[in-house]
């Protein structure tokens, strides 16, 4: 059976491509111009995964994610966002995205990230041990490469996909500067128009989210002009 | 802690006060004027009373001291000077200072010397005459002859020697310090047969007039230091009412702008009721408005840049799809979006550039009167010929003729296409456009009307608002870029007119343009 995946946004152009996108990958694509519309359709069934858009007349995104995460906490919801403000919205208000993308987004990045998400929940239903396990331990820092999830001591800390993507390229060596560029290559393999402010943007998420754990976090340092390390703390 | 100088209108006005108090001041050298007029009122009288006696003399029709004595007695000290008859060998044969003290008090030197002296004591006399004092002692010196020829022989006097020579004689003369004081001294001939056979020397101190005259300066000088009290207490008001506010004022302008010259922050606005006051709340509406101004020209950037994303994400999205292992046809649609697109952008930096810049082109426009009635007529014919084959009928209803509205003609064939192009847009197949026109007062109102959906009231005041579009059953890549009617108000508002979206009966929208008639 195919994934099902809801995709609301309001600029046709954006819905029609990705849907047929989607498709031609296999999944089962529903698209909604607006989030009042989505909302009422998925009162009857909810979407495996969904791609928002923010600003959509009607109901926005952000409306329409809180809405979700009342009904469902683990469906994984994408944002697509043409502001950096909004971006930060999204995450302030702590609606719980899984990840997010800027407009004008790669395709491929899209994709990608959507099926790094589907794993994410196919491997959350396995047992959290097994012998496959892909584990990255630093200090108090251990990152499960397969389910893109993160973890400080005993807490698990709410990544986007992009934000682990980025702080597992700099946790992988630790004490080694990675550039701002290495950085937006890691963190968007598919994608070569991210701006640099991004990765800052990101790396600042990824402090105050470990910072909100643990007060005394300092594990990823920025080395003026050049970029970030992780320092491995003494454990 | 900064150093604090005194402003410079601090100064100033301090200047200035000073300034007017001297003036007063000035007037005291007016004063020796009046001085010199006294001084001779009282040489005549002196001159009159010498003459009297000298003429008692003469009455005798001989010289003798025992005459004059007699006379002298008989007067009884009612004269006012000291009187004094000499003979030609220089003998004094006769002296009213002898005889007692005259009955008018203050008029011989001692006493007036002693008064002087009184007054001179007070430091602030002293102060005060100062200058005065320098003046004059220039000025006396150069007009005395001989205010050192104290010689007790009274003919070698120069006044006496004129009255020897038969003549009139006067003369002032300065006696030395500690005890300073002015005498006019006059000798008048006693003739007896024609010849001069005695003198008789009237001398009499000024030193009433001076004394009268220094009292008036001490008063002035009193009166200055006051004036310089209240002057430099005055300042010191103004300058903390008015300088001060003002160092102020402008220590918050510069604080205004940060190191990057940007705005941060602004004037509080003043409870003052003075023109400072009035400065400071016209300098807070100067950076309020400012402010809101670079606000909304930030918002309209971010604006224009966020409705640039959706198409530019069309269009990547479409390239990669174009790119991928598609079939032709497909590969076209994607293709034409893109197109589509392209257009849709350069149409939204055109009409982000007119509306960011309509408020200084309307300024240089050139307005004339546009007869409304006949611009509603010719566009609605084109819009009829353009139309043709849409189906889409246009009514134009006129309730009056020579509708005359300042503006400029092609600004207003813009708001105009703008509302028409709407309303068609709106419009079902073969619906209908009605136009009309009619007046009210000083006000023409012009209304589009269309059958379409309508717009839901929650939006009804966000259609005129930049980048806002409802367009529910849209068809991607339209092209509309939001700032259509954004742009329509902002024409009719630039022209003091005003416009609306109101339901129409019968299901549609209603826009209405109210705009003031030329003229009125």
């Amino acid at each position: 059976m195919s994934e099902r995946i809801a995709v609301v946004e309001d600029e046709q152009n954006i819905r029609d491509n990705v849907a047929f996108a989607f498709e031609r990958e296999g999944y089962r694509v529903d698209t909604y111009g607006d989030g009042l519309t989505a909302w009422e359709a998925f009162q009857q069934e909810l979407p495996e995964l969904l791609i928002l858009d923010i600003i959509m007349p009607r109901m926005d995104g952000l409306e329409l994610c809180r809405k979700i995460r009342s009904v469902s906490e683990n469906v994984p919801i994408i944002f697509l966002t043409s502001r950096d403000e909004e971006f930060d919205r999204v995450l302030g208000l702590e609606l719980g995205a899984d990840d997010y993308l800027c407009k004008p987004f790669s395709m491929r990045e899209l994709l990608a990230r959507v099926k790094v998400l589907f794993r994410r929940i196919a491997l959350g239903r396995e047992a959290t041990s097994g012998p496959e396990e892909e584990l990255l331990r630093v200090g108090n820092l251990e990152l499960d490469l397969r389910r893109y999830t993160a973890r400080w001591g005993q807490t698990t800390i709410g990544l986007t996909v992009t934000e682990f993507m980025i702080l597992h390229a700099l946790a992988r060596r630790p004490g080694h500067v990675k550039t701002r560029e290495q950085l937006m290559n890691e963190g968007y393999p598919h994608d070569t128009f991210v701006s640099d402010r991004t990765i800052d943007s990101h790396i600042k998420r990824i402090r105050k989210k470990f910072v909100a754990v643990d007060d005394s976090f300092n594990g990823v340092e920025t080395v003026y002009g050049l970029g970030y390390r992780y320092t491995e703390e003494p454990s | 802690m900064k150093l604090r100088y005194p402003s410079r209108i601090s100064l100033r006005l301090l200047a200035f006060n000073v300034l007017l108090v001297f003036l007063p001041v000035g007037g005291v050298l007016f004063l020796d004027t009046y001085e010199r007029h006294l001084l001779v009122a009282q040489e005549r009288t002196m001159a009159q009373e010498g003459r009297l006696l000298a003429a008692a003399i003469e009455a005798y029709d001989r010289f003798d001291g025992d005459d004059a004595q007699r006379i002298l007695v008989q007067l009884e000290q009612r004269h006012l000077a000291r009187l004094r008859v000499v003979g030609l060998n220089g003998k004094v044969v006769a002296d009213s200072a002898l005889l007692g003290p005259r009955l008018e008090n203050g008029e011989t030197a001692v006493p007036a010397g002693e008064t002087q002296a009184a007054s001179e004591k007070s430091l602030l006399y002293r102060l005060g005459s100062l200058p005065f004092r320098l003046l004059r002692g220039t000025i006396r010196e150069s007009g005395s002859e001989h205010d050192t020829d104290i010689s007790s022989d009274l003919l070698s006097r120069p006044e006496v020697q004129s009255a020897l020579d038969g003549r009139y004689g006067a003369a002032t003369r300065i006696s030395p310090a500690p005890r300073r004081s002015v005498t006019l001294h006059i000798a008048i001939p006693v003739r007896v047969e024609g010849a001069v056979e005695g003198i008789v020397l009237v001398s009499q101190s000024t030193g009433r007039i001076l004394q009268a005259l220094d009292a008036v300066r001490l008063d002035v000088f009193k009166v200055f230091l006051l004036s310089l009290g209240a002057a430099v207490v005055l300042s010191l008001i103004a300058a903390t009412t008015i300088a001060r506010p003002l160092a102020r004022l402008r220590q918050r302008a510069g604080d205004i702008l940060d190191r990057r010259g940007r705005l941060k922050g602004g004037f509080a606005a003043s409870a003052r009721r003075d023109e400072i006051g009035d400065l400071e709340r016209a300098l807070a509406e100067l950076t309020r408005q400012l402010e809101q101004h670079l606000r909304s020209t930030e918002a309209f950037a971010a604006d224009v840049s966020h409705e640039f994303k959706n198409p530019l994400a069309s269009i990547r999205t479409a390239t990669d799809m174009a790119l991928e292992d598609v079939e032709p046809g497909e590969r076209r649609r994607f293709l034409g979006m893109i197109q589509k697109d392209v257009a849709r952008m350069e149409r939204l930096l055109s009409e982000a550039r007119e509306i960011s810049r309509i408020d200084a082109d309307l300024d240089d426009e050139e307005r004339t009167v546009v007869a409304l009635d006949e611009l509603l007529s010719a566009l609605v014919e084109s819009f009829r010929l353009r139309n043709a084959d849409c189906g889409i009928q246009f009514d134009l209803a006129l309730a009056d003729a020579h509708v005359g509205v300042e503006a400029s003609a092609d600004r207003l064939t813009q708001v105009f296409e703008n509302l028409i192009d709407n309303a068609i847009s709106f419009s079902p197949p073969s619906g209908r456009v009605t136009v009309t026109l009619r007046t009210a007062g000083d006000t023409s109102e012009v209304t589009v009307a269309d059958e379409g959906p309508g717009i839901p009231d929650e939006h009804r005041d966000r259609v005129f608002g930049r980048f806002f579009s409802y367009r529910p059953d849209d068809d991607a890549g339209s092209g509309h870029t939001g700032l259509g009617l954004a742009l329509v108000r902002a024409i009719v508002e630039s022209y003091g007119g005003r416009i609306e979206a109101k339901p129409r009966g019968g299901g549609g929208t209603k826009m209405v343009v109210v705009l003031p008639l030329a003229g009125r």
